[in-house]
C-alpha cells in the first residue's frame, strides 16, 4: 500500500475516481449504463492513439503524422473490404501492415537523416493525408461488411461493456510488459534520457527509432481500424482531430517531452481523465467548442504540475547532497 | 565586388533563385495561362500571403521553437478585425492597429508561459493552439463577418503595374526588406539571433534570453496577424474556418518557406529573403501542379514531398558547405 502512494500514476488515479464520483453525484446519469457505454467507447480508441504517440514522447521525439496513419488506413482498410471484396480478417492484416510501412517511413527518415521527427512527420502528414484524400477523393465508403458493424456493435454480454474496449485492453497490458519487461522497451527509455550514453553502451540509436515508429504506425493503424467498426463507414476525414488529444493523455500522464519518462498506466489514466471530462461537458450541456479550450487548458495545466513536482524533487535532492 | 560574387552562387538563395527560374520557363511552356495576367495576379496575392505567414514562423523557429498556434493567432486577428469593423464600425486604421495589437498579444501570451514554465514550446502552442481557436469559435458562433468595409477589401482586389501584381506582394516584400535591415544591421536584430544561436552565451554577454524569446513570440503573432490581414483582404470576408481546423492549414506553408529558404530549425540562423523565395517557390509549384491538372486531392501529397525533400537536400549541402553568413 505505501508504495502505491508513491507510484506517478496514483495522484491521476484519485483525480479520475473524484472527479467520477462528483459528476455522478450532481447528475446520476453520468453512471447510466448508456454513458458508460459511450465513455468506454471512446475511451477505447482514445487510448490507442495516446500509446500512439506515448511511444514516440519516449524517446524523445513527436509524431504528428499518427492522425494521418490513422486515416489512410481506416480508408485503406474499408476500400479494401468494399472496392475489392477482399475478406475482413485478410483486410485488417493489409491495414496494419500499411500502418506498419508509413511507421517505418517515418522511423528510417528520421534515424538516416538526422533530421528531428518533426519535420518528417509534418511532411509524411501531408504524404499520408494527399494519399488518403487522392484515393477516396474526399468520397467515404458507406459498404462496410456487416460482420465488421456487428463487432463495432457488439457488447460483452448483457452488461454495457462494448466490445471495442477489449483490444485497447491487451494491446495497453502488452505495452506495459513491453515499456517495463522488455530489453528494446528499455533501451527505447534509455535513448529518449540521453541519446549519447545509449549509444555509448552499445544501443543502436537507428534500431531503437525505427522500431518505435513502427509500433506507433501499428497503433495508429488499430486504431484507424477500431473508428471504422464504430462508424460504420470509412470516411477520409478519420484522424484529422487525434493531434491534441494524442498528446493530451501522455502529458497528463506525466510524460516528459524530452524524452525518457513515459508511464502506460498514467497513459492510460490520462486517456480516462480526458474522456470524463468532455462527457462531463456534454452531461452538463456546456458549449461543445469549450471542449477544445479545456483541452488545450488540460495540456498546460499538466505541464505546470509536472514542472512543480520536477523543481520539488530537484531541491529535495540538493538538500540530501548538501548534508 | 569581386569577392561578392562567388559567394553569392554558393549560397542557398541563389540555388532557390534558380529554381524558381527553372520552374517558371517549365510551367510557361508546359502549361497554358501560366503567364496569363489572371494567373500571374492571382500567384502575386497567394505568394503575399504565403511569404507573410512563413516569416511569421521563421522568427520562432529562430529560437529553436516553433509556434503551432500561428493560424489560431491569424483566425482569432482576422475575427477580432472583422468585429471591430463590421459591429463597433471602427474606422479602418485603428482596426487592423488593433488586430495587429491582438496578434501581438496572443504571442506574446505563447512567448511568456514557454519562458516560465520552461516547457518546450510545441506544447504549449499545441495547447494554446487549442485555446485561442475555442474562444474564437465559442465567442462568433462560428459565424463570419463579410460586410466589411468597402475600402479594406478594394485593397485586396486592386491591381498594380499594368494590372499585373496585388499590392498585397509589395506589404510582404516591404516586411522582407524591414526585418532583413533589423536582423541584420540593427543591434536588437542581432542580439534576438544571438539569443537563438547559443542562449548560454548569449545570456553571459548580458543579454536577457527571456526577453528576446519573449519578443521572437511577439513578433511572430504580430507577422501572424498581418498575414491574416491579408488574407482577409483578399478573400473579403473574416470567416472562422479561413485557416483551416483549428488554423492547422497554415502549419505546411509556415514551415516550408523557411525550412527551403534555410532557416535552421534547431534556431540561430535565419534567411530572410530565403524564406521569401521559398514561399514563391511553393506557391510556384503549387500553382503549376493545379494547371497541370493533378487533381486537388493530390496537391497535399507533392507539398508534402517537396518539404521532405527539401529538408534532405538541406541536410546534403550541409556536408558541402559552411554555415558563414548567418544572415542573408
Amino acid at each position: 500500500m505505501a508504495t502505491l502512494f508513491k507510484k506517478d500514476w496514483f495522484g491521476l488515479l484519485i483525480v479520475v475516481v473524484v472527479s467520477g464520483l462528483a459528476i455522478a453525484a450532481v447528475k446520476p446519469a453520468f453512471l447510466s449504463s448508456f454513458n458508460l457505454y459511450v465513455l468506454m467507447v471512446s475511451t477505447s480508441y482514445m487510448l490507442i492513439i495516446a500509446l500512439a504517440q506515448m511511444i514516440i514522447i519516449a524517446i524523445g521525439q513527436m509524431n504528428l503524422s499518427v492522425g494521418a496513419i490513422g486515416g489512410l488506413v481506416a480508408i485503406s482498410f474499408s476500400g479494401l473490404m468494399e472496392v475489392h471484396q477482399i475478406s475482413v480478417p485478410v483486410a485488417v492484416l493489409i491495414s496494419l501492415v500499411i500502418g506498419m510501412t508509413c511507421g517505418f517511413l517515418n522511423g528510417y527518415i528520421t534515424a538516416k537523416s538526422g533530421i528531428s521527427a518533426f519535420i518528417i512527420t509534418l511532411a509524411t502528414l501531408y504524404i499520408f493525408k494527399g494519399i488518403n484524400l487522392g484515393i477516396t477523393e474526399a468520397e467515404p465508403f458507406y459498404n462496410i461488411p456487416e460482420t465488421v458493424k456487428n463487432f463495432g456493435n457488439a457488447k460483452l454480454g448483457n452488461t454495457p461493456i462494448p466490445f471495442l474496449i477489449v483490444i485497447p485492453i491487451i494491446i495497453t497490458f502488452l505495452m506495459w510488459v513491453f515499456m517495463n519487461r522488455t530489453e528494446t522497451g528499455r533501451h527505447m527509455l534509455a535513448y529518449g534520457n540521453s541519446v549519447q550514453s545509449a549509444e555509448l553502451i552499445g544501443i543502436s540509436s537507428s534500431k531503437v527509432v525505427i522500431t518505435a515508429h513502427v509500433i506507433s504506425g501499428f497503433l495508429a493503424a488499430t486504431a484507424g481500424i477500431l473508428v471504422v467498426c464504430r462508424l460504420q463507414l470509412g470516411t477520409p476525414n478519420i484522424g484529422d482531430s487525434w493531434l491534441l488529444p494524442s498528446f493530451a493523455a501522455p502529458v497528463i500522464g506525466g510524460a516528459i517531452l524530452a524524452g525518457g519518462k513515459v508511464d502506460v498506466i498514467a497513459t492510460a489514466l490520462g486517456v480516462l481523465i480526458v474522456v470524463i471530462i468532455s462527457q462531463a461537458l456534454v452531461i452538463f450541456k456546456i458549449d461543445p467548442f469549450f471542449v477544445q479550450i479545456f483541452l488545450g487548458v488540460m495540456i498546460l495545466l499538466a505541464v505546470l504540475v509536472n514542472r512543480y513536482r520536477e523543481y520539488k524533487q530537484e531541491a529535495l535532492r540538493k538538500i540530501f547532497n548538501s548534508e | 565586388m569581386n569577392k561578392k560574387i562567388p559567394n553569392f552562387i554558393f549560397t542557398n538563395q541563389f540555388g532557390l533563385l534558380c529554381l524558381v527560374l527553372i520552374f517558371i520557363v517549365i510551367f510557361s511552356t508546359v502549361t497554358d495561362g501560366f503567364t496569363s495576367r489572371f494567373n500571374i495576379f492571382a500567384l502575386s496575392r497567394v505568394i503575399a500571403i504565403d511569404i507573410m505567414i512563413g516569416l511569421a514562423m521563421m522568427v520562432v523557429i529562430l529560437t529553436g521553437g516553433l509556434n503551432l498556434a500561428l493560424g489560431a493567432i491569424g483566425v482569432c486577428a482576422a475575427m477580432f478585425g472583422g468585429w471591430c469593423m463590421e459591429v463597433l464600425e471602427i474606422p479602418i486604421i485603428p482596426s487592423i492597429l488593433l488586430m495587429l495589437g491582438m496578434g501581438s498579444f496572443l504571442g506574446w501570451i505563447n512567448g511568456f508561459i514557454t519562458v516560465k514554465t520552461g516547457v518546450h514550446s510545441f506544447i504549449v502552442t499545441l495547447a494554446t493552439m487549442s485555446i485561442y481557436f475555442g474562444f474564437m469559435t465559442m465567442l462568433t458562433e462560428a459565424e463570419a463577418f463579410r460586410r466589411l468595409p468597402e475600402l479594406f477589401t478594394d485593397f485586396g482586389s486592386a491591381k498594380l503595374f499594368n494590372k499585373y501584381i496585388s499590392p498585397l506582394l509589395l506589404v510582404s516584400v516591404a516586411t522582407c526588406f524591414v526585418l532583413f535591415y533589423v536582423f541584420r544591421f540593427t543591434d536588437i536584430g542581432r542580439k534576438l539571433i544571438a539569443a537563438g544561436a547559443n542562449p548560454e552565451a548569449a545570456e553571459l554577454s548580458g543579454i536577457s534570453v527571456n526577453r528576446m524569446f519573449i519578443y521572437c513570440h511577439v513578433l511572430s503573432g504580430f507577422l501572424g496577424a498581418l498575414a491574416a490581414i491579408l488574407l482577409t483582404t483578399r478573400i473579403g470576408a473574416a470567416i472562422p474556418s479561413m485557416a483551416g481546423q483549428l488554423g492547422m492549414d497554415w502549419l505546411l506553408p509556415a514551415f516550408l518557406a523557411p525550412v527551403i529558404g534555410g532557416t535552421l530549425l534547431s534556431g540561430g540562423k535565419l534567411s530572410v529573403f530565403g524564406t521569401m523565395l521559398g514561399a514563391v517557390l511553393v506557391t510556384l509549384l503549387t500553382n503549376g501542379l493545379y494547371l497541370l491538372d493533378v487533381g486537388e486531392f493530390w496537391i497535399r501529397f507533392f507539398l508534402g514531398i517537396i518539404l521532405l525533400m527539401a529538408v534532405l537536400l538541406d541536410r546534403t549541402r550541409e556536408y558541402f558547405t559552411l554555415r558563414k553568413v548567418i544572415v542573408s
